[in-house]
């Protein structure tokens, strides 16, 4: 995704996190040392058999990675911290409803007095589950219906479709799974989508048919995602009174692109986290593979979490990218980078700074944002330990800058011009965590840095979105 | 072009003067514009040049896309956009440029009759020429719309064009017509035309008004043009009175201008 | 002589011999001309040889749909109606029959089938009423949504929605052109000379319908009555060449009275059983005046020669003949 880019009409979250059961959720319990277990802690068992109950169209050799770290267990207490790991694995998958573990000592011919039977007891989930949610993107609403065949061919491969009907938008994309046995983080996902879009920021409409295929593997401590797509994009003026320069904009283009993205992730939420940091860095390259756009695009973000003293967290991030033409023809608006709203630098209206015609807003070929907040619980902690613990207030200040460069001018000239005009803001909020994928703003903004021609938010601004500043 | 819009056109319009820089769009001269394109193009700088009224013609491979109505050719004129010919004569009597002020009524409403007589019997035959003749549409229509595109968005937006203009001419009654029916009713429509304009320099007397643009556009588009064919410009050639036609708006408004 | 040509076409209403324009035309261009045409006023296109009305069977059995193509037929046949004009006349004739259809025929189709409560009160109505039994729920919403359609690529627009903004300017241009039209007509009986023509024909064939169907939403219409030439040119040919449909319209009305608060969303399941019952109803009536009198059966009621001014010719044949072969 690109950066500060809710332009760039992502298909909708085949696989991404849903409002479900969540690998961050479960943190992982310590397993708790009650005095009986003490006893059991030095004692040799041996793992003998594994069995795993209730698989109907599972292939079994998919499960054999899955579950073989449980026959290394030495100990009570190892099988235990395996088996538990073992159910994580198992979850994970998403083709399981239910997993229980049972562990017993082994029974029957050839049974060591010190053997053990692990019976993991699973419930898989329907060959094809319907769904009907509402989603929460930056800033719009809409409604998804949505058809998975979870496990389609016995090794955990998942087919999902899904159609939405927003409040800007209507869109269905049609979504292909594989991990690689034993091996879930590698995986390969092909998708096919059509999403349509409306900005009434820039008046500009936008409809993408594409088809996409995407390889993600982890290295080292990163996640990495390779990917090509290949996009038919048409644009169009939302209005009759839609600037020239968006009028000019107007038309069909193809864009097929090679991007590789690479995420170091070690917050332990995505969603108002305490501790740990984020570097994501994309560099997508377009116009090698075919197509008429062709440009080199990087971005990236850093975010760092610290807890500070009673529960508060101080956060920083900072956001940057360029966007490069290859060859003479512009960059097209589609492809620019956007910055300003409640999401980004907040007490701007909706991606409403930086380089305008007429009232619309073009985009950036260059951007830089940072931020700074302080998380704390609520005032005299309200619902402390339930509901409570949703809600954070935090102080904020913003700052960045987007606009346009002049290749010609070089690297100096560009830091140069990105240093000029410098748009900030700062101000008091309340956030409320949403599962743990979304969160919403209430915050009271003081825009500071304004050029003419940018449209503030000041006082009061309200923001939901997946990614913030 | 919408009421509440043509209105505050109107406004505007009426407020400022003809500027210096009013451009006009069209698709590419050389590599994409199609014959009824370029015909409506013309009859539009044909018109503005009879006002005396300076444009500058911009080729865009978007122009189509550009147009606030989807079609060819539009004007930017301050910071109005207006498309076809129709409009574009209300905008600019909006700004005090007429060339039909001369006429009385009923003339003026045989005017905007044989207007709509070339829109609906020209330039739907152009259009059916074009995309509706197998043979035209594969050797010069769908070729030359998707140039400006790559592979494999050059084909899929030429059937869809193709596709579109079908179901226009099903819609209308022409899809079941034969090229000899239609090369038939060109006849009937330059025959009308020719005995419309009989010996006179114009169509009403000796002053051009928008009728004059509009067949000059589409005549001499048809006349100029290299199509699979040369059928189409046959039938305008047996009619000598609109040839001298063309010619002599040729020659008043557009070859003064280069030499 | 060989046996006349057939000609199918919607049924009438409001005093008009039939609903559809492109059936008027051919019908008034068949009366000004003379042409003895077997007239089979239908309420079914599916009977029609071609699927769609109008069509003309012709005695080589050949099926011709279009207007402008039956005209020719009929004027190879030698009726033809623009005789006495010059060529100059003929040339305006193309030229203001090409201003119909680019500039009047979006507005009416906008009128009669975009407009929802145009369509819903009376149009509907009326195709349930005269549609046969199954097609009464089909048809109606097919065909509009074929106008819609039509009027869309009519526009070239491809997302064009019903609305003001497009109904304004839809009759905007429909005024214009009336305007034109009763400009061009000016205190002449017909548009050349003393006979009417074919342009007679199209610009009857296009008006009547707004002047004489009573629909909700009657901008146009108010418009049409506010030009008082083309208004009594319309009343003019209705009383001049189809005096028994406009007798006939009195009787007519009674099938569909106008029902003030109807055509409301929540009332549509109602409606429908009412349009079932009233149409049930309706062909009862018929059967018993028929079998009442002894005389009619239904065939004969649904077949009936075009009846020309008396001194103009002889009545097309009246024989026996099959139905529904096409």
């Amino acid at each position: 995704m690109g950066t500060v880019h809710a332009r760039s009409l992502d298909p909708l979250p085949m696989r991404g996190p849903e409002l479900g059961v969540q690998p961050d959720d479960i943190e992982a319990p310590e397993i708790e040392h009650e005095p009986k277990q003490e006893v059991l802690e030095n004692k040799n068992v041996v793992v003998q058999q594994v069995h795993i109950d209730g698989l109907g169209r599972t292939k079994e050799d998919l499960l054999t990675y899955e579950i073989k770290e449980v026959f290394r267990a030495k100990n009570l207490i190892d099988v235990m911290r395996k088996s538990h790991e073992a159910r994580q694995k198992l979850l994970r998958l998403g083709i399981f409803r239910k997993v229980e573990v049972v562990i017993d000592t082994s029974r029957g011919e050839g049974a060591l007095p010190n053997g053990l039977d692990v019976t993991f007891e699973v419930t898989e989930l329907r060959r094809m589950t319907g769904s009907y949610n509402t989603m929460v993107g930056n800033n719009e609403g809409s409604m998804v219906l949505g058809l998975k065949l979870p496990n389609v061919l016995g090794r955990a491969e998942k087919m999902t479709f899904q159609f939405s009907y927003g409040t800007k938008e209507t869109s269905y994309g049609l979504s292909f799974f594989k991990p690689q046995p034993g091996n879930f983080e590698r995986n390969i996902t092909l998708n096919m989508y059509k999403v349509t879009g409306q900005f009434p920021w820039s008046s500009l409409r936008e409809t993408d048919r594409g088809i996409s295929g995407e390889l993600s593997f982890p290295l080292w401590k990163t996640s990495q995602t390779l990917k090509w797509e290949g996009v038919w994009r048409e644009l169009g003026c939302l209005a009759r009174t839609a600037s020239f320069a968006v009028r000019e904009e107007s038309g069909h283009s193809l864009k097929s692109s090679l991007s590789h993205s690479m995420v170091i992730d070690t917050r332990n939420s995505s969603i108002l986290p305490r501790k740990g940091g984020l570097l994501k860095i994309h560099q997508e390259l377009a116009g090698y593979t075919g197509g008429d756009a062709s440009f080199l695009k990087e971005d990236f973000e850093i975010q760092l979490n610290k807890t500070l003293f009673w529960d508060s967290v101080l956060s920083t991030s900072l956001w940057g990218g360029l966007l490069l033409p290859i060859g003479d023809k512009p960059t097209s608006i589609a492809d620019r980078f956007y910055l300003g709203g409640p999401t980004s630098i907040r007490g701007f209206s909706m991606y409403s700074l930086g380089p305008q015609s007429e009232g619309d807003y073009l985009g950036g070929e260059g951007y830089w944002a940072g931020g700074v907040h302080l998380y704390t619980p609520l005032p005299f902690r309200p619902g402390k330990g339930g509901f409570g613990d949703l809600f954070r207030t935090h102080f904020f200040l913003n700052a960045g800058n987007l606009c346009n460069l002049n290749y010609g001018e070089g690297p100096k000239a560009h830091l140069k011009k990105l240093a000029e005009c410098i748009r900030w803001s700062y101000g008091i909020g309340l956030v409320l965590r949403l599962g743990n994928i979304a969160r919403l703003e209430l915050n009271y903004c003081i825009p500071m840095g304004v050029q003419s021609g940018d449209r503030i938010c000041d006082g009061f601004q309200f923001g939901a979105g997946i990614r913030f500043l | 072009m919408s009421l509440a819009a043509e209105a505050f056109v109107s406004q505007m319009a009426a407020a400022e003067p003809w500027p210096e820089s009013a451009t006009l769009y069209q698709p590419l001269k050389e590599d994409q514009i199609l014959l009824s394109d370029c015909a409506s193009s013309l009859a539009v700088q044909a018109y503005l040049r009879m006002c005396g009224l300076p444009v500058q013609v911009v080729c865009k491979s978007n122009a189509e896309y550009m147009s606030p109505s989807g079609k060819i050719p539009f004007i930017h004129v301050g910071n109005q956009v207006v498309s076809e010919l129709g409009p574009i004569v209300q905008f600019t009597k909006a700004k005090g440029n007429s060339l039909s002020d001369g006429l009385d009524d009923v003339q003026r409403a045989e005017m905007k009759a044989y207007m709509e007589l070339v829109n609906n019997m020209l330039l739907t035959a152009e259009l059916y020429i074009q995309w509706c003749d197998d043979a035209t549409a594969a050797e010069i229509s769908r070729p030359r719309y998707s140039s400006p595109y790559s592979w494999p968005l050059s084909n899929i937006l030429a059937y869809q064009k193709q596709w579109e203009v079908r179901r226009k001419m099903n819609a209308i009654g022409w899809g079941g017509k034969t090229l000899e029916q239609v090369y038939e009713d060109v006849t009937q429509c330059c025959q009308a035309l020719s005995q419309r304009l009989g010996t006179q320099p114009f169509f009403f007397n000796k002053q051009p008004t928008e009728l004059d643009a509009l067949v000059f556009g589409h005549l001499f588009t048809i006349l100029t043009t290299r199509l699979t064919s040369t059928e189409l410009a046959e039938r305008i050639k047996s009619y000598s009175n609109l040839l001298s036609f063309c010619r002599r708006i040729e020659q008043t408004y557009f070859e003064d201008k280069s030499s | 002589m060989a046996a006349p040509d057939e000609l199918f076409c919607w049924e009438g209403a409001w005093g008009l011999p039939s609903v559809s324009s492109d059936c008027l035309t051919v019908l008034a261009y068949a009366q000004f001309a003379g042409a003895p045409l077997k007239l089979r006023k239908i309420s079914n296109p599916w009977r029609s040889p071609s699927g769609s009305l109008p069509a003309l069977r012709t005695n080589q059995n050949e099926t011709l749909s279009r207007p402008s193509d039956i005209i020719i037929h009929l004027r190879k046949q030698k009726f033809n109606a623009d005789f006495d004009l010059s060529a100059k006349e003929g040339a305006d004739s193309l030229a203001f029959i090409s201003l119909l259809e680019e500039r009047l025929r979006p507005a009416l189709i906008y009128n009669s089938w975009v407009d929802s409560k145009n369509y819903v009160e009376v149009t509907r109505r009326w195709y349930a009423e005269h549609l046969p039994f199954p097609l009464n729920f089909l048809l109606p919403g097919r065909m509009q949504r074929q106008q819609l359609e039509t009027l869309r690529l009519l526009r070239g627009d491809p997302h064009l929605e019903g609305g003001e903004e497009l109904e304004k300017e839809l009759y905007r241009e429909a005024a214009e052109c009336m305007d034109l039209l009763s400009q061009r007509l000016g205190a002449h009986k017909f548009f050349f000379g003393d006979s009417p023509s074919s342009l007679d024909a199209y610009v009857f064939a296009y008006l009547a319908p707004v002047l004489k169907a009573k629909l909700p939403n009657g901008k146009l219409q108010q418009h049409l009555k506010s030009l008082d030439n083309l208004s009594s040119f319309c009343s003019n040919i209705l009383l001049l060449y189809f005096p028994q449909d406009t007798r006939e319209s009195g009787g007519q009305k009674s099938s569909s009275p106008p029902q003030p608060e109807g055509g409301d969303f929540d009332h549509v399941p109602n409606k429908r059983r009412k349009q079932l019952m009233s149409a049930l109803v309706a062909l009862g009536a018929m059967l018993s005046y028929a079998l009442l009198t002894g005389i009619l059966s239904i065939q004969q009621l649904q077949q009936e020669a075009l009846e020309a001014p008396p001194d103009l010719q002889t009545l097309g044949s009246r024989d026996e003949d099959e139905e529904g072969d096409g």
